[in-house]
């Protein structure tokens, strides 16, 4: 595990840019999240990805993170949308109310087949 | 009855020293992932919450996180100097605003009451005391538990 637990890295697949993130994402990393997806958004992407396959927990700075992203987005005519929200960090979407508040779109197989 | 103590700063490396020693404690336990994965969650919620709201005046402040093992149960008692404050009375997050916008806000402390068994507090003197527990199965023979390892599984 990296000593801040979470690594995020993004590529383009067709008009969709997918970030993917590994690892956890708490208080101590979230504000990277916030100035990684701003700064995509920023730059004129239209439709982020953001592929949770491979988290192992977030916490409610994280759904903070992923709240203000979305509002930026729209703000920006953008849209972003979740995908692989699995296992636990499905639980904790649950826990937290927080299903209706993205859109979430299954795989990235068809998270992608939906926004090409 | 296993433990062990540390003192935290109000800043982010808190948060952090708290998360690496829980997962160190965890792994010498054999306490398995999913207990582990959901106090991780519970204690970056409680760390950081004290370290943004606990003291007012924007110094440096320490605070005692003690973690503890026994007859199954894991215990996480945290004990601040910070203004006076019950974790447990925090409203339940606010139902969406008009066109059924979600607002950041709440959902910290409502994730905490769901995923611990316990949830304590008391003030004693100048201080806040918040016990929180969870039953999780412990093996102290085996090398699991590591939460990057259960992911994979």
């Amino acid at each position: 595990m990296r000593n801040d637990g979470l690594s995020i890295t993004h590529s383009h697949v067709g008009p969709v840019c997918v970030v993917t993130l590994d690892g956890r994402i708490d208080s101590t990393n979230a504000d990277d999240l916030m100035v990684h997806l701003k700064g995509l958004i920023d730059a004129g992407e239209k439709n982020v990805l953001v592929d949770l396959g491979a988290v192992l927990y977030l916490t409610s700075a994280a759904f903070r993170v992923l709240l203000v992203a979305t509002d930026e987005a729209e703000r920006n005519a953008a849209r972003l949308a979740l995908c692989s929200v699995i296992g636990q960090v499905r639980e904790l979407f649950e826990m937290g109310g927080l299903v209706d508040a993205f859109t979430i779109l299954g795989s990235r197989e068809e998270a992608l087949a939906q926004l090409d | 009855m296993r433990s062990i103590e540390l003192m935290v700063h109000n800043d982010a490396t808190g948060s952090a020293r708290v998360r690496e020693t829980l997962d160190h404690f965890a792994a010498e336990h054999g306490i398995d992932g999913k207990p582990l994965i959901q106090l991780q969650v519970v204690l970056d919620e409680i760390i950081s919450n004290i370290s943004k709201y606990g003291w007012s005046d924007g110094g440096v402040h320490e605070f005692r996180v003690r973690i503890t093992l026994a007859d199954n149960v894991l215990a996480i008692e945290i004990t601040d100097d910070g203004q006076p404050y019950d974790p447990r009375s925090a409203p339940p997050p606010p139902s969406p605003g008009p066109g059924g916008r979600r607002r950041p806000g709440g959902v910290g402390l409502h994730l905490v009451r769901q995923l611990v068994d316990g949830f304590d507090y008391k003030r004693v003197g100048r201080h806040n005391h918040v016990t929180l527990t969870k039953r999780c199965v412990a093996d102290a023979g085996a090398a699991t538990g590591n939460p990057d390892e259960e992911r994979r599984t």
